[in-house]
């Protein structure tokens, strides 16, 4: 018997509710869990970190989450191969958490404040990614090679950077990064506003190693119904490009499930 | 009448100037002859908390004690789209109906103007809060924000204080409104010299709810000994005061004292109180619960509990010492009145309150999350009709609850303020290029993206056009769901200050084209009315006419389909608003309106979709420029303000909802601010200023006036881009609505491969600039005034 994807709560998350329908919506089964649920999360397909300001930002963004118990039981189901998708505020709590990228049980990277020359801080605005073509994981099966999927972002500190000069390279050759920011014909430039944030590489998501863990600061579920891109408005309910990574989640677990 | 336990203040025996020193040491706002009233109502002595009481029921903020008369001897707030008028927290206007049940969209509107002028970023912050409180309170999910704001003259003589207030309310609502996930679909601002001083942040919030599931603002039928629960941050001192503070004049000598009565925000807690408290909601509705629910504003646990009480025809039996507080040694006045922030009062049956503490408590561990926050069970509904406060074992008010709820009133005087306006002789401009980049880069025609990419456009996934792609945002605020509705908000202070009544009509007019070039017909409004000191006769009468504005404009322009007024279901009235030199505001009458769609898949933006397709220009351009941005820029007021014709109106507004309905537009924008060349140049641009559809315009088309007249008078009216082929298929529709080509609409030009705004005059281009000239003008602006 499957039971879906959780959508885990946090104190302070915001984007639970669309997050869930966005999982159902790509045909999944989905249920929200809070912080402080006693559930025994062995019985999810996969779980979903969504959006907010979880625990104030308090120190930073994502720690005090990544410290949660809970967490510790999202790393070990992990460990399983199960999906874990981190999306703004929950790519902060992955990052936190050390699960991406997840090559040393250290905090490698950070997600930074924004560098934009237009808005200071918190920054909402449409734009492009395309994803790595190289490597197929539980996050972009069904996408097309050189698709651009047009998505919002909104946050404050979402610029990936690290300290660790080898870093950078051992992602890349590792294909561990699996989105970046591009313009609408999928050209990658590293300037405002292709690039919307400063992010190192232009990177939008992460992915572990094995790619079933993702950290990425733009919205699928914001992207996943046509009303909520624009000028595409007059399509109403109909799928969006960004529904297709919960859709990969989907066959992700049907795969590995094996029916 | 009832007894107390303490020590009373003798206000019967004291001198009037006796009594105002006591007044004034004790930080009260009242008159000594409403002192005096107090005593009469009570039939003995008040004691202190008692005055604390009746300071802030009888604040204007509370009471609209200047204000209510005037209200409801004009205002239409009834009518087919009216689930709720304004007798509760909020409005509810109909969305649609499904099955047995109707959806509604709920609505308030209200102003934090004065702490926003002391504390920008709280006053802001908390201004949202107390607004967002309201909405929930109904039983809604709060879905949607919209914030009006008016700053001073960033280039003025105050200009630092200027922009500093203006970034940081941005950022106040930014700061709070963001964590909390509210999306901010619409909003407007204006700079004027006239908000130097006092600054305007109003702000709107929706939300969506069924009929059957509203929770009213009031202890349910039968319920005597039903729990008081609060819930919510532990009470401090902060904000106290908070209402009667909003009915002063701003003084800066009392700076410091007067911060100390803005609210302080915490979006992180209000995120969990809201999460949880839809929670309440659910398992209520599961177990067929009938509860009474109220935000906790101005007055705290006092107003709340006895308006809660009061209304459902109960008293109330509280004891202090049970309210769960952060400070020691508070007295009573201020745990009952204090205004901390992020607390809601539940009447609940006694069976019920355990669950209640539960989910609060326990699933959503309040205690863990904020520091103090919690649910307490503070007293019980009584069938004894007064309002009794104990506190460590004394009886600290006891009052009957109708004179603790029932406020005052004024009858106000007016005097006709004797304006000195006249209509300015300019020349025609020489360079009609220059011109048109002025009107673009001026602050309140510039593209406002800097300010709504700060705030979370996108939140909670409903968006279909978002501010800046049209004149109105609009949601699908039901998932799967074809229904959606649009929000907007205007007025224009320069219109206010040459004629409030005028502006008022203006202001409504507008707001309804607004909802209408986005295809959604205008079903309710809220007014939040700014004004200037009630006790002064000139600047009441503005409030005066500027009411009669509106209500006039309401009922003519009306619903759409029928001959009654579009409705107010809320509103706010804010007074003070002057200079400390005792200068008003310009009069702001900020109306918001909500549109309904029967489809939102047919709702349209104002960027040009095509090209080769035909402008036509609905509404003729008059000699109106006064209060114009043509008139700004050229140091002018003016005299002539755009009047409205309201036959022409309503037909221009049915006939604009009717073609977008037959999906025969391919863009539309209403014309406002800057007149015509505005109008098309944002077409030209788009929301996102990167437009690659040029235009070409032939003024002989539009008029025989003269061409800045034709171009920049801010006449009521639509500009919409249609594809040719369709042209049989629109003249129809403008016909049965009596609209006639060259008197009523005209087609002025089309739109064109090439990356330029042509307007011809004969044969010669009399404006000609690269879309490149215009994005510039038209998206540094706003930039440079906040800079």
């Amino acid at each position: 018997m499957t039971t879906g994807i959780a959508v885990i709560l946090f104190p302070g998350t915001n984007c639970e509710n669309e997050t869930l329908r966005a999982v159902k919506a790509a045909g999944m089964e989905g249920k929200m869990i809070r912080w402080n649920s006693n559930e025994n999360l062995e019985q999810y397909d996969g779980f979903i970190l969504p959006g907010g300001w979880s625990y104030e930002d308090r120190i930073r963004a994502g720690v005090i989450s990544a410290k949660d118990p809970l967490m510790e039981q999202i790393k070990e189901q992990a460990n399983n191969g199960k999906v874990v998708l981190g999306i703004c505020n929950g790519a902060q709590i992955l990052v936190e958490s050390k699960m991406i990228p997840g090559l040393q049980n250290v905090i490698q990277m950070a997600l930074a404040p924004n560098i934009n020359p237009f808005v200071n801080g918190f920054y909402c605005t449409w734009v492009n990614i395309k994803s790595n073509e190289n490597k197929k994981t539980a996050f972009n099966l069904t996408l097309k090679d050189n698709e651009v999927l047009p998505i919002p972002i909104a946050h404050a500190e979402g610029r990936f950077t690290t300290i660790d000069k080898h870093l950078l390279g051992e992602l890349i050759k590792n294909d561990q990064i699996l989105f970046r920011y591009c313009d609408k014909e999928g050209v990658i430039e590293d300037k405002f506003p292709i690039n919307p944030n400063g992010s190192l590489y232009n990177i939008a998501g992460i992915c572990n190693k094995e790619g079933n863990v993702l950290a990425m600061m733009p919205h699928p579920e914001r992207a996943s119904w046509q009303h909520q891109v624009p000028s595409m408005q007059s399509y109403g309910d109909k799928a969006a490009p960004g529904r297709k990574i919960f859709e990969s989640i989907k066959k992700y677990v049907k795969n590995q499930k094996g029916f | 009448m009832g007894e107390v336990s303490i020590e009373t203040i003798p206000v019967s025996s004291m001198s009037d100037k006796t009594l105002n020193g006591f007044i004034r040491k004790n930080a009260l706002a009242l008159k000594a002859s409403e002192a005096k009233l107090i005593v009469k109502l009570l039939g003995r002595d008040p004691t202190l908390t008692e005055l604390h009481i009746f300071n802030i029921e009888w604040s204007e903020h509370c009471s609209y004690k200047s204000s209510r008369k005037i209200l409801k001897k004009y205002l239409p707030t009834e009518g087919p789209t009216v689930i709720l008028g304004p007798k509760e927290d909020a409005g509810i206007i109909e969305l649609c109906k499904r099955g047995k049940d109707r959806y509604g969209i709920v609505i308030s509107h209200e102003s934090h103007n004065h702490p926003s002028q002391v504390v920008p970023y709280e006053g802001a912050a908390t201004g949202i809060g107390g607004n967002v409180r309201d909405v929930l309170c109904m039983g809604a999910r709060v879905i949607a924000s919209a914030d009006p704001l008016r700053f001073g003259n960033p280039f003025g003589r105050k200009k630092n204080y200027v922009k500093y207030v203006a970034n940081a309310v941005v950022d106040g609502i930014a700061g709070y409104g963001n964590p909390l996930g509210v999306p901010v679909i619409a909003g407007d601002v204006y700079f004027s010299e006239s908000f130097d001083e006092n600054c305007l942040v109003n702000v709107v919030n929706t939300g969506l709810v069924k009929e059957s599931e509203i929770i009213h603002s009031k202890a349910p039928k039968n319920s005597e000994g039903y729990d008081i629960i609060i819930v919510g941050k532990a009470t401090d001192n902060s904000g106290f005061g908070g209402a009667a503070f909003a009915s002063l004049v701003l003084d800066e000598e009392e700076e410091e004292f007067n911060k100390g009565a803005v609210q302080v925000p915490d979006p992180f807690l209000k995120n969990i109180l809201i999460r949880a408290t839809e929670d309440v909601f659910r398992v209520a509705r599961e177990q067929s619960i009938e509860l009474g629910f109220k935000d906790m504003g101005a007055g705290g646990i006092m107003c709340s509990s006895s308006e809660l009480c009061e209304s459902g025809g109960f008293g109330a039996d509280i004891n202090l010492d049970k309210v769960h507080v952060s400070m020691e040694n508070l007295p009573p006045y201020i745990i009952a009145c204090g205004e901390t922030q992020e607390r809601f009062t539940w009447i609940s049956p006694p069976q019920f309150t355990p669950t209640i503490l539960k989910i609060y408590n326990k699933d959503f561990e309040l205690p863990n999350v904020a520091e103090g926050a919690k649910a307490s069970v503070i007293g019980k509904v009584t069938k004894n009709k007064d309002y009794i406060l104990r506190f460590k074992g004394d009886v600290v008010c006891n009052a009957p609850i109708e004179v603790v709820t029932k406020g005052i009133s004024y009858d106000r005087k007016v005097k006709q303020l004797k304006r000195k306006i006249r209509e300015p002789k300019l020349r025609e401009p020489k360079d009609y290029n220059k011109t048109t980049l002025q009107i673009l880069s001026h602050p309140n025609v510039a593209s406002k993206a800097q300010l709504y990419k700060h705030y979370d456009r996108e939140v909670q996934g409903l968006a279909v056009i978002r501010s800046g792609e049209a004149d109105a945002g609009v949601q699908a605020p039901i998932p799967g769901d074809k229904v959606g509705y649009a929000l907007t908000v205007d007025s224009n202070p320069n219109y206010c200050r040459i004629d409030p009544y005028l502006g008022g009509v203006a202001a409504v007019a507008e707001a309804m084209r607004n909802v209408a070039a986005v295809g959604a017909i205008p079903y309710g409004m809220t007014d939040c009315l700014n004004f200037g000191n009630p006790e002064k006769p000139e600047q009441f009468n503005e409030f005066v006419e500027s009411v009669k504005g509106v209500s006039d404009a309401a009922k003519n322009l009306f619903l759409k389909g029928t001959k009654k007024p579009v409705p107010f279901v809320s509103g706010n009235v804010s007074f003070y608003n002057e200079s400390v030199s005792g200068k008003a505001v310009d009069p702001s009458a900020i109306i918001a309106c909500v549109g309904n769609l029967k489809d939102y898949t047919k709702a349209i933006t104002m960027q040009l979709k095509e090209k080769d397709s035909l402008l036509f220009l609905l509404g003729p351009r008059k000699d109106e420029l006064g209060g114009s941005v043509y008139y700004l820029i050229n140091k002018q007021l003016g005299a002539n303000v755009p009047k409205i014709d309201y036959r022409l109106e309503r037909d221009m507004i049915y006939s604009v909802i009717d073609l977008i309905d037959k999906k025969l537009l391919l863009s539309c924008h209403d014309i406002s601010d800057g007149g015509f060349i505005t109008a098309i140049s944002e077409m030209v641009l788009g929301g996102e200023a990167d437009g690659k559809i040029g235009a070409e315009i032939g003024i002989s088309n539009m008029g025989n006036s003269r061409a800045d007249k034709l171009l920049f008078s801010e006449s009521s009216g639509f500009l919409f881009e249609i594809n040719k082929k369709n042209i049989n298929k629109i003249k129809p529709v403008l016909k049965k609505y009596q609209l006639k080509e060259n008197k009523d609409y005209f087609i002025v030009g089309k739109t064109t491969n090439d990356d330029k705004l042509i307007i011809n005059n004969e044969n010669k281009k009399m404006i000609n600039l690269k879309i490149a000239d215009l994005r510039k003008a038209w998206t540094t602006g706003f930039i440079e005034a906040m800079k």
